[in-house]
């Protein structure tokens, strides 16, 4: 009879032990699946941009003076503008415009009469040809971006060159520029020669208006694979045209800007020069804007762009 | 007892609140408990820096070492309201939202799942951080910086009713500097899967 007693007991303690111990784990909060490996957090994926519910439109300009490399003396801001564009983007459409204007464009000038439009930076800066050009298109400009020889070439140069489709076969020896039609990888003096040809291409400067476009695109698209493929990138481009380029753009609004345009389709911005033909002036060339470039004007304000 | 301990997380409380940024809201809510406390406390961020200045007279190593400390603190603040405190949930993640830019707050809020324990912090219990790396590039304007690209991945280890499991987050942030310290302006973000 020991013997069971004995057996009993130490049942009856082993059990004890057991259900202490089960109740020592449930009172420790999770222990009890402690070992149990479960899916706590799904997989998801999100990304986003700033959004932007109005359009915008920058006034870009590239400048004949303050770029020494090219012995171009003086201040960017008070030289002549070489090159014209309005770039009007709607973020919300994901479209917009690059309209380009020859910088020889006889057009009224507040307190210099009429002029050739190139000449309006020379005269007031920057705010004058702001006020120029947005009283010629009735277009509102929120910011510019001006940059010179030296910006360009220096800007394409550090980005490693940018994606363009040469659309003609261009020798000019004024410009520097000797290139084969077809799409290439043009490095920074290789873009500005690009954007100044005019003498030796069909269409004069309407046709080297186009190409200044070509090379603003080819530059976006640029920044969009190398940002894809480095986001960090972003910040480098920036830097770069903090460098090169003047702007009335706060840096925040910069920043947003540019993660915006990181999603903004190239294709999907027109590059347009209006219509003009060249004429006379004073003994001067000049280009008189065509009566079309009115209602073009009127249409952009009206957000089509097509 | 008990008023020790609410003394002790109370003191935590008020210690965690008065080290957070001049102008940055306190990421220690009244949600949070002395687990996500500790949790927070735990956390341990490997930033490596670099920047990005004008091309001439920039001295990155200096410039990256200035600004490291306070994008740190910005991370330590995401990733605790984020992962460590689920409690943050309950009020609509108003302490993660406000660490956005007023021009991706609302994406942001639609993304949550990709940006945070998100709809899955109802079931957690707790999270405890493993790792956290952070990869970081600033823009420096002038003396300052103005914007940075911040790669972070984060590993921790959830308490659910179900069990444990680990949660992730995989994140390529683009930062802006405002007077109120840093923000997110953008952003693609992972959750959930290893890298």
């Amino acid at each position: 009879m020991r013997r069971p007693l004995a057996v009993v007991v130490a049942v009856a303690l082993a059990a004890g032990v057991a259900v202490a111990a089960v109740a020592a784990s449930n009172y420790r909060p999770f222990a009890a699946s402690a070992g149990q490996a479960v899916v706590v957090q799904r997989a998801h994926a999100g990304a986003a941009a700033p959004s932007f519910n109005k359009r915008i439109t920058f006034l870009v300009i590239g400048s004949d003076s303050g770029a020494p490399k090219f012995g171009r003396g003086g201040s960017a801001e008070r030289g002549r503008a070489d090159s014209i564009h309005l770039v009007v983007v709607d973020p919300v459409r994901k479209q917009g415009i690059v309209l380009g204007f020859p910088r020889d464009s006889y057009v009224p000038i507040a307190g210099h009469g009429t002029a050739k439009i190139t000449g309006a930076m020379a005269f007031g800066g920057p705010p004058l040809l702001i006020h120029t050009m947005e009283r010629l298109t009735g277009i509102h400009i929120d910011y510019f971006v001006l940059t010179s020889f030296d910006g360009l070439s220096d800007m394409v140069s550090r980005v490693g060159g940018v994606q363009v489709n040469v659309d003609m076969n261009i020798s000019d020896h004024a410009a520097g520029a000797n290139l084969r039609r077809g799409p290439q990888r043009l490095g920074g003096a290789a873009a500005l020669a690009y954007a100044r040809a005019r003498k030796s291409v069909p269409g004069g400067d309407f046709t080297r208006s186009r190409h200044q476009a070509q090379i603003l695109l080819g530059g976006l698209a640029t920044f969009q694979r190398q940002t894809k493929q480095d986001p960090a990138r972003v910040m480098k481009w920036l830097a770069i045209m903090s460098d090169e380029v003047k702007t009335n753009l706060p840096v925040g609004e910069l920043l947003r800007l540019a993660l915006m345009a990181r999603g903004f389709p190239p294709s999907r911005l027109r590059n347009v020069v209006v219509p003009g033909a060249a004429g006379n002036a004073g003994g001067a060339s000049v280009v008189r804007l065509s009566s079309s470039a009115y209602p073009l004007f009127a249409r952009i304000r009206a957000g089509r762009y097509g | 007892m008990v008023p020790l301990a609410a003394l002790l997380v109370a003191a935590l409380l008020l210690v965690t609140g008065c080290t957070s940024d001049k102008g940055e809201p306190s990421t220690t809510g009244q949600s949070q408990t002395s687990g996500t406390i500790a949790a927070a406390k735990s956390l341990r961020i490997e930033v490596r820096s670099s920047a990005q200045g004008p091309e001439r007279a920039f001295n990155a190593k200096a410039a990256a070492k200035k600004a490291t400390p306070n994008m740190e603190r910005f991370l330590r603040r995401y990733l605790t309201v984020a992962f460590l405190d689920p409690g943050q949930q309950k009020t609509g993640w108003r302490d993660l939202l406000v660490l956005f830019d007023g021009s991706v707050k609302a994406a942001a809020k639609r993304d949550l799942d990709s940006l945070s324990l998100g709809s899955g912090a109802a079931e957690v219990k707790s999270v405890q951080p493993d790792s956290a790396k952070a990869s970081v590039l600033f823009l420096y304007r002038g003396s300052r910086p103005a914007g940075a690209t911040v790669k972070l991945n984060f590993e921790g280890s959830a308490e659910a009713e179900k069990g444990s499991g680990p949660v992730r987050l995989q994140s390529v942030f683009q930062m802006l500097s405002t007077p109120q310290g840093w923000r997110i302006a953008a952003y693609q973000s992972r959750t959930g899967e290893a890298g």
